[in-house]
């Protein structure tokens, strides 16, 4: 079985993000760039269906050339190889263009199934798997907390609010998962050493067939007009206590109908 | 000059820095506390190859060298698992077969030390010598075709949890007779081997040793390098990787108190102000932030060093990144505790956990002392002064 997983590499969630104020793209220049948390869930993923049944697993990321350093720690955890779909005319590109390349890079790879994150921390549209997926004319089994592999038979348990619900279809298919899939696993020090040997393909829009017009600005079905910083967080009510705090606090929780 | 790690150290940092977090300084203190080993933290950083990093690769290790040893030793403390038996198994031990082993004495050790599932802790201090090995009463002598040793150790890690040990005792030169220092790898489970623990004000899950060896009798082939000519040797080269990552890992601690000290005071207000917004406060934290830095470099320039086989320089790099450590992480946690006031000493903040072990540290495994005489002979050129 040959699995594409596929990895975005997102400023982290964990620090301050901002839009650039010229373009307003996501301002990748001044944050701290890391393999979007989700996807590594998606990786684990595929390294246990590889271990099970054997194959390939294939790490397929479209971004700038400085997304190099996420792919090199994604091959560190296992994967065989990668392929860095880079080329200068994808910025500004929206979710429709983007999955119209990721599924020409798939086309490009004969793959037999396709995991990835439910969703991105940055831009968390939740849209690519259903995409792709329509694009390549074939199933999305989606926001996954489990996945089983029979044969050509994928079964997912797919997480929903009230519990789950159980989804089939058959190779090849798009899985999305959930962060309650697996507890992804560390690089070993082997996987790091390993990692900077393995074949990592950089391919353009050329070399996709996909034409620059199509991407990018140019192409892109939606643009931000503007954007504006999140209003700073408002002083929250200190109740001091003189005997009737508890009293104030169960006014403060009714009046804000908590209770 | 290059400040940089490779990648595959920064990613080596940030995977080990990874998994110390998921473990964390509670599960450290609680395994301290109950009288337990941290088996769990050791058994995945030695499933992930961390504790092997600097075993040759043609015996299942890594083959990086002290620079990744002391990545992972000061990663985990830094996360608040500062994790003792990794300066003693891996960084004395596994250097000192790698480097002057026999053949089969790298044969037999290094797979177990590449894997992270031998641990062998080290004897050298006694307590009419010190450290000093011209004046160690621990002998060996031959017997047939086997050794027998006698002697007694104090201050042995992690003797209770470690398969072997390696010994350092004194052994007759069969040319001049003279009394060399000898290395033997013995079992911890040797017939005339007893132990004694020594209860310390130390909140670790490593415990400390007496051990005695009463006529332990070892095969021929438990001689570190065949010829008591290796032990000299064998016993420098277990010596700068030790000090190098008992460095690593006081800065670790010191890093993680000044974490924890940070988020403490940029999170409690006092009269409508954080209270890390006062200079009586931020600057103790500053001052001690600027010493920690400064023996990271260090640390980093004596394992640079160590790698690129400059032994000698090595040598007074790693003791003084030693020096600098253990003072920089005293400073760094009593100034954790200092500004989380009262709740400094309490068990919940977890920083008043970590003075035994960073006090322990100007004195073990060598005292500032003994640095600054070393540093005087070796780097100002005075009268040896003992």
């Amino acid at each position: 079985m040959k699995i594409v997983v596929l990895v975005k590499q997102v400023p982290d969630s964990g620090a301050e993000r901002n839009l650039r104020s010229d373009d307003n793209t996501v301002d990748r220049g001044s944050a701290n760039n890391v393999i979007n948390e989700m996807d590594e869930y998606a990786i684990e993923e595929a390294l246990s269906i590889q271990e099970k049944h054997g194959g390939e697993v294939v790490v397929l990321t479209m971004g700038p050339s400085g997304a190099t350093e996420s792919i090199r720690k994604a091959l560190s955890m296992g994967p065989d190889s990668a392929v860095h779909v880079a080329d200068d005319a994808l910025h500004g590109s929206c979710a429709v263009a983007t999955s119209k390349v990721l599924a020409a890079a798939i086309g490009q790879l004969d793959a037999d199934l396709i995991i990835c994150g439910a969703e991105s921390t940055d831009g968390r549209v939740q849209v690519m798997p259903h995409m792709i997926a329509e694009r390549l004319g074939i199933a999305a089994l989606t926001g996954a907390r489990k996945l089983t592999v029979d044969g050509s038979t994928l079964t997912i348990e797919r997480q929903t609010e009230e519990g789950y619900e159980v989804v089939t279809a058959s190779t090849p298919a798009v899985v999305s998962v959930w962060d309650t899939i697996n507890e992804p696993r560390y690089p070993s020090f082997k996987g790091i050493m390993a990692a900077k040997k393995k074949p990592l393909e950089t391919k353009s829009l050329a070399d996709l067939g996909v034409d620059a017009s199509e991407v990018g600005f140019d192409g892109a079905t939606s643009t931000v007009v503007e954007h504006s910083k999140r209003p700073p967080r408002q002083a929250g009510n200190k109740v001091a206590d003189s005997g009737d705090g508890g009293v104030q606090l169960v006014q403060y929780l009714s009046s804000e109908k908590f209770v | 000059m290059d400040f940089d790690l490779t990648p595959e150290q920064q990613l080596l940092r940030d995977s080990v820095a990874a998994l110390g977090r998921r473990f964390g300084h509670s599960y450290y203190v609680d395994k301290a506390k109950a009288g337990e080993h941290t088996d769990e933290l050791w058994a995945e950083a030695a499933k992930l190859g961390y504790l092997g990093v600097g075993v040759p690769t043609e015996y299942g290790g890594g083959g990086g060298g002290i620079t990744e040893l002391a990545i992972v030793s000061e990663e985990l403390a830094a996360a608040g698992c500062p994790l003792l038996l990794i300066v003693v198994s891996p960084a004395i031990a596994a250097t000192v077969i790698a480097r002057h082993g026999t053949p089969e004495q790298r044969t037999a050790y290094l797979p177990g030390f590449a894997d992270g599932t031998l641990k062998c802790c080290f004897a050298i201090t006694e307590p009419d010598a010190g450290s000093n090995f011209h004046r160690l009463a621990t002998v060996a002598r031959r017997d047939g075709d086997d050794y027998v040793l006698s002697g007694r150790k104090v201050f042995i890690s992690g003797v209770d949890e470690s398969a072997y040990v390696l010994v350092v005792a004194r052994m007759a030169d069969e040319r001049s007779g003279r009394l060399q220092p000898a290395l033997f790898v013995v079992p911890t489970d040797a017939p005339g081997l007893s132990t004694t623990k020594i209860d310390m004000e130390i909140v670790s899950p490593e415990n400390q040793y007496m051990l005695f060896l009463d006529d332990v009798r070892v095969p021929a082939d438990a001689l570190v390098g065949g010829s008591v000519d290796a032990g000299l040797p064998a016993l420098f080269s277990g010596l700068n990787p030790e000090r190098i990552t008992v460095a690593a890992m006081g800065i670790g601690t010191a890093r993680y108190a000044l974490e924890r000290a940070s988020s403490y005071v940029a999170g409690r207000s006092v009269w409508g102000r954080p209270v890390g917004s006062h200079q009586g406060v931020a600057h103790p934290l500053a001052h001690a932030a600027v010493q920690v830095e400064l023996a990271r470099l260090m640390i980093a320039k004596a394992a640079h060093l160590y790698d690129a086989g400059r032994d000698v320089e090595a040598g007074v790099a790693a003791n003084m990144a030693k020096y600098a450590s253990s003072e920089a992480a005293v400073l760094a946690v009593d100034t954790a505790i200092q500004v989380h006031g009262g709740n400094g000493m309490t068990t919940e903040y977890g920083v008043a956990t970590l003075m035994g072990g960073v006090r322990a540290g100007r004195i073990a495994p060598v005292s500032r002392e003994m640095i600054l005489n070393f540093v005087a002979q070796h780097v100002l050129g005075q009268e040896k002064s003992y």
